[in-house]
């Protein structure tokens, strides 16, 4: 100790002038310091939560630094940790710091109060302490928050719903946060990026940061109108937020267009009209309103429907109307394609007939009397000239 | 002098007489073996072919009589052709044979009229005709079985016995042809070169002088010369006199039988085809439309040509 002293007054000399050139560069301080950004900190009972913890050395020789958390109730775990390992001691470099972290891990039953914890580093001659208050609370205030910029949106049963999401990372720490959505059955859900396809299932948000991402919501076609609810949450490690948003389906009208059972298939003679019965279905979640109809076949084919109109179709229900088609008298015999067609504010439905053309059976009844004539010749000869 | 009492009377008698003479004769055994050893290797030809190239298709059965490997022609193409030599093979001596054997007059003095006698001698060579045409579907019937391991569905059969029936009176056609000659001619050889003359100038000849006869009667106007086309009015005309040759018919009817994607046989407008699903098979009754008017001429030809050997028959000194 003696010895030591002599030591200790010429480092106290020689820092006089140091000091003085320190203080030249903006800075006086020189030491050994144990830091915390928040040396006061609120967990939840039932939790482990970190502390960020330095130990910085200011032009002083390296030295081996003991370490040791004191004050630590009954119960709780405090662990030091450096570079991911428990850890009993540290050695900063002159004017460089070690990086620790304290876990606590506080049982759930630990009774809410304030306890202080003290983080010492002791060396040959040096000691620096730490007094961390740790307030234990039930409820901890959010470390994640997601808002939905436009809440509510509308749209048929065949668009896209799309919801901007802000995701706010208010805890100390960078987070990954990934998310998921809750929708009634047969909803199609994805996150995508703000601006790309991606789809996304988790996103790194830095600590205070904020994202936005987008909710794409398709409904099933076969929806109905009404109003259906969406949650959305997002989590990370321990942090949780939720959000509601709302998507309301306005009905719409669809149409099919089919023969009598489904029967896509219809006879006609040439140049003959022939009547066919055409079911229009309304398959929508709205009644559809005159519902017109029309068709396209063959040129010199004549198309016409008997009632042309239809007034209204309420949702699930159907109508018939007969379509008299006429193929052109020069049609071959066959198999011709007619499209059908009904169509109603702005929604329409087709449909693709096939016609088989007989042709008259006409000339087949005059081609059975030159028959039958050639047998009155031969009958008028055997008549005639039949002798013995 | 009239006659008294049915004309028909004998009538069975001279038919089955008929018959027998027709299915014994060395003449009647050499045609056969000529068609159905042509008629075989064609088929076996279009086995293979429908083999080798069919994927799927409800017809299969009908591609053997239409489907062709060369060289050999198809099955129907050879039945065209030969059809008509066993036809006038059966017919050419019916009438002038007698003659010559001094047989008419004998016949003539049984209880046995000459309507009977002319129309007995056309029914057995009808007759005959069949029992070849029958086995030879039969025969194409049965290798089909074999050989394909498909077994035909009923409108295949349907379509193939109505060929069946075409092809009779094709070959009634020829006989009629044949029997006119022999009554018309003392000599058969000279009945049986004339009426194959005929047969050689109507099936080889008549199809190329149509189209040269077509170009007289309706030549080309300035639009179809610079298409390099024949017109529309040069095509009907064509078609309308090649229509008078007995093989066209034939051939044309058999077409839309034994092919049920067959339309029509005339030219076709693009108009026509506009919004038509192509290559869906016709109804069996459609193509019977279309080959309607084909076999009426068939067997309305028949008649007329029994007709004018009847009367040139009833009008001739048999007792010389």
């Amino acid at each position: 100790m003696r010895r030591l002293l002599p030591v200790l007054a010429a480092a106290c000399l020689a820092a006089v002038p140091l000091s003085a050139h320190a203080q030249d560069k903006g800075r006086d301080v020189k030491g050994l310091f144990l830091m915390t950004d928040y040396p006061a900190v609120t967990v939840q009972p039932g939790t482990t939560s970190n502390v960020s913890l330095r130990l910085q050395n200011y032009g002083l020789p390296p030295e081996r630094l003991g370490l040791k958390v004191e004050g630590v109730p009954a119960g709780w775990t405090a662990t030091l940790l450096g570079g991911g390992q428990p850890v009993g001691a540290a050695m900063p470099a002159t004017d460089s710091s070690v990086s620790l972290q304290l876990r606590l891990e506080v049982p759930k039953d630990a009774a809410i109060g304030t306890h202080t914890l003290t983080v010492s580093a002791q060396g040959q001659g040096q000691n620096v302490s730490l007094p961390i208050a740790v307030s234990l609370a039930k409820e901890l205030p959010a470390k994640l928050t997601v808002e939905p910029k436009l809440p509510a949106l509308r749209g048929t049963a065949r668009s896209t719903f799309e919801y901007q999401l802000t995701i706010k990372n208010d805890s100390g720490r960078n987070l990954l946060v990934s998310f998921g959505a809750e929708a009634p059955r047969n909803f199609e859900t994805s996150f995508t990026e703000q601006y790309g396809s991606q789809e996304l299932s988790s996103i790194p948000i830095e600590a205070g940061q904020s994202k936005d991402i987008k909710l794409k919501v398709r409904p099933p076609t076969t929806v109905g109108a009404g109003t259906y609810p969406i949650s959305v949450t997002v989590s990370a490690e321990d942090a949780k937020a939720n959000a509601r948003v709302s998507l309301e389906v306005v009905g719409q009208p669809r149409l099919r267009i089919s023969g009598r059972e489904g029967l896509m298939s219809a006879r006609a003679e040439a140049g003959e009209q022939a009547s066919v019965p055409v079911f229009v279905y309304n398959d929508g979640s709205a009644p559809a309103d005159n519902v017109e109809l029309s068709g396209t076949g063959p040129s010199g084919w004549k198309i016409e429907f008997e009632p042309k109109t239809i007034d209204r179709i309420a949702p699930n229900q159907n109508a018939e109307a007969q379509a008299r088609i006429t193929p052109s008298p020069k049609s071959l015999a066959g198999d011709y394609m007619v499209n059908l067609k009904a169509s109603a504010q702005g929604e329409q439905a087709n449909g693709d007939f096939r016609v088989t053309v007989s042709t008259s059976t006409m000339w087949g009844i005059a081609g059975a009397g030159i028959i039958g004539i050639a047998l009155l010749v031969m009958v008028g000869a055997v008549a005639r000239f039949g002798r013995r | 002098m009239r006659r008294e009492g049915s004309p028909w009377q004998g009538l069975g008698t001279v038919v089955l007489k008929e018959l027998s003479d027709h299915l014994s004769s060395a003449r009647m055994r050499v045609l056969e073996w000529l068609i159905v050893l042509t008629a075989f290797a064609s088929l076996y030809g279009a086995i293979q072919q429908v083999k080798d190239t069919t994927a799927e298709d409800p017809f299969v059965f009908l591609r053997l009589f239409t489907v062709a490997r060369s060289p050999l022609p198809s099955f129907v193409s050879i039945l065209g052709f030969l059809i008509p030599l066993m036809a006038i093979g059966l017919g050419f001596d019916a009438v002038n044979g007698e003659h010559n054997r001094r047989t008419l007059s004998r016949i003539l003095s049984q209880p046995i009229y000459r309507d009977a006698l002319l129309l007995g001698k056309f029914l057995a060579g009808l007759a005959t005709l069949a029992v070849s045409l029958v086995s030879l579907w039969l025969l194409v019937i049965g290798l089909g079985l074999l050989l394909l391991g498909v077994p035909p569905n009923g409108e295949e059969v349907a379509r193939s016995l109505i060929f069946l029936v075409i092809a009779l009176a094709y070959a009634g056609v020829w006989l009629a042809v044949a029997m006119l000659f022999s009554v018309l001619f003392r000599s058969p050889a000279t009945a049986a070169l004339i009426a194959l003359g005929l047969w050689l100038f109507l099936a080889l000849l008549w199809p190329m002088l149509a189209s040269a006869l077509a170009q007289v009667i309706a030549p080309p106007d300035l639009m179809s010369i610079m298409l390099g086309r024949p017109s529309l009015e040069t095509l009907m005309w064509q078609q309308a006199l090649e229509r008078l040759s007995p093989t066209h018919l034939f051939a044309e009817s058999i077409i839309a039988i034994l092919s049920p994607m067959t339309r029509t046989l005339g030219p076709v407008f693009l108009s026509q085809l506009e919004g038509a699903v192509i290559g869906t098979p016709l109804p069996l009754t459609q193509s019977l439309l279309i080959a309607w008017p084909q076999a009426v001429g068939l067997i309305a030809a028949t008649i007329l040509l029994f007709v004018v050997g009847y009367i040139a028959f009833q009008r001739q000194e048999v007792r010389a």
